[in-house]
C-alpha cells in the first residue's frame, strides 16, 4: 500500500473531472426522469432492498475479498473480528460516530496482538 | 483526543430556526464523517494527490467508497480508464438511491435537482430518506441543507487528512477499515425483519461469488441488483402467502426473541 504513484496533479485532475462525470450521472438522471413520471410500486419494493444488499456486499468485499487477485480470502482475523464487534456496538448504541471509532479502535489493537 | 457526546435529547422547540433544527438533524452524520474524512485525505495523500486535489475530490465526487477506491487503485498503478471503468461500476448504485428519493421530490424545479443530485451520497441519503419517510414537514430544501452540511464537513475532515498525511507515518490497512465500519453500521441500521437479514446472507454470498467470477467491483454491482430482486421477490411471496410469517415480524431493540422462529402452520 505505500508505493508512491507516479501520476503528475494535471493526470490527478482528469482523473477527478472523469470520475465527477462518473458520480454525478447515475445520480442525476433517475432524479430527473422519476420526480416527472409516475415509479411503478414494484420498483419502491424493490428499491427497498438495494442499500442493504449493496452495503453487504461492500463490507464482503473489504473483509474476505483480496484488492488486487479478487480471490476470497479468510487471513484478515482482525478485520473479520473488528467487523463483529461493530455490528454489536451498531445494534447497541445505534450511533454511527461511536461505531466507527470503536470499529477503528478494535482493529488497531486486535492487529497488534494477533 | 477530544470526546464526542451524542446530541442531547431535547423536545424540538418550534421557533428554532431551519439552519440549526437540520443541523441537529445532521450533525450524527458530520461528526462520523471526521474520522472517515481523516482516514480517506491521508490515504489520498499517499496515493499522490496535493490537499487542494484531495479538496476538489470530496467536493466533486463526494463518495468515500470512490475516494478510497481511487487512493488503493493509484497505489497499484492502475490506469485512468480502468480506475474511471471502476468508479463508474461503484456510482452506479447511485442510480438505485435517487430512484428511491424522487418520489419525495416531485415538483422541484431541474435547477435543484441538479444541486441535490451533486451532493447526495450514501449516508446522507440515509438521514433523509429516513426523514422523508417519517417526517411530513421534511421537503427538499430541508434534505439539501442535510447534504451540504454532510459535504462541508467531509471536505473538511479529508483537506485535514491530506495535511496530517503529509506530516505523520500511519498505518494505512487500519485507516482504511473505517469505511467498512461505516457500511456495517448502516447495514444494521437497515435491518428491519428477519428477511432482511437472510438478505445480508445471501448478498454477502452472491457477492464473493460475483466479485471472484469478474475479477471486479462489477461483481458488486451484479450480487446487489440479483440480492434485491431475490428480497423483493421473497417480500411479495411471503405477504402474499403467508402474511403472519415470522420473517415478516419486526425485530426489536435488543433482545428480540430467538424462539419464534418456529411458525405456525397457515395455509
Amino acid at each position: 500500500m505505500s508505493t508512491v504513484n507516479t501520476w503528475t496533479s494535471t493526470q490527478h485532475f482528469w482523473l477527478i473531472i472523469l470520475g465527477f462525470f462518473v458520480a454525478f450521472l447515475p445520480r442525476f438522471i433517475p432524479l430527473m426522469l422519476f420526480t416527472k413520471r409516475e415509479i411503478p410500486e414494484w420498483f419502491n419494493e424493490w428499491m427497498k432492498f438495494v442499500p442493504v444488499s449493496l452495503f453487504t456486499a461492500l463490507v464482503v468485499k473489504d473483509v474476505f475479498i483480496d484488492s488486487k487477485s479478487y480471490q476470497l480470502m479468510f487471513t484478515q482475523v482482525p478485520e473479520m473480528l473488528a467487523a463483529v464487534i461493530v455490528i454489536i456496538i451498531a445494534y447497541r448504541t445505534r450511533s454511527m460516530a461511536i461505531s466507527v471509532i470503536t470499529g477503528l479502535i478494535g482493529v488497531f489493537l486486535l492487529s497488534m496482538v494477533i | 483526543m477530544n470526546k464526542r457526546r451524542p446530541n442531547p435529547k431535547r423536545v424540538p422547540d418550534p421557533n428554532e430556526p431551519l439552519w440549526r433544527s437540520t443541523l441537529r438533524v445532521a450533525m450524527p452524520l458530520n461528526l462520523s464523517y471526521i474520522p472517515i474524512g481523516l482516514a480517506c485525505g491521508i490515504l489520498l495523500h499517499a496515493a499522490g494527490f496535493n490537499t487542494l486535489l484531495t479538496g476538489l475530490v470530496s467536493l466533486l465526487i463526494f463518495s468515500g467508497g470512490a475516494q478510497f477506491l481511487i487512493a488503493t487503485m493509484l497505489t497499484i498503478n492502475s490506469p485512468l480508464l480502468s480506475i474511471v471503468l471502476m468508479l463508474f461500476f461503484l456510482e452506479l448504485r447511485y442510480a438505485l438511491l435517487s430512484s428511491s428519493l424522487s418520489p419525495y421530490l416531485k415538483g422541484q424545479s431541474n435547477r435543484f435537482l441538479f444541486i441535490f443530485a451533486i451532493s447526495l451520497n450514501d449516508e446522507n441519503y440515509a438521514i433523509n430518506y429516513l426523514k422523508f419517510a417519517t417526517d411530513k414537514k421534511w421537503t427538499g430544501k430541508e434534505a439539501l441543507m442535510v447534504e451540504h452540511y454532510s459535504l462541508l464537513f467531509w471536505a473538511m475532515s479529508n483537506v485535514i487528512g491530506s495535511l496530517i498525511g503529509s506530516a505523520l507515518k500511519i498505518d494505512l490497512g487500519i485507516v482504511n477499515f473505517a469505511l467498512t465500519a461505516l457500511f456495517l453500521y448502516m447495514i444494521v441500521m437497515q435491518i428491519k425483519n428477519r428477511l432482511t437479514v437472510v438478505i445480508c446472507l445471501i448478498s454477502g454470498v452472491l457477492a464473493a461469488v460475483c466479485m471472484m467470477l469478474t475479477k471486479s467491483t462489477l461483481g458488486l454491482v451484479i450480487s446487489t441488483i440479483i440480492s434485491s430482486l431475490i428480497g423483493f421477490g421473497l417480500e411479495t411471496t411471503l405477504r402474499k402467502r403467508l402474511p403472519d410469517s415470522h420473517w415478516l415480524w419486526k425485530l426489536r431493540g435488543p433482545g428480540a426473541k430467538q424462539s419464534a422462529v418456529e411458525s405456525s402452520d397457515e395455509k
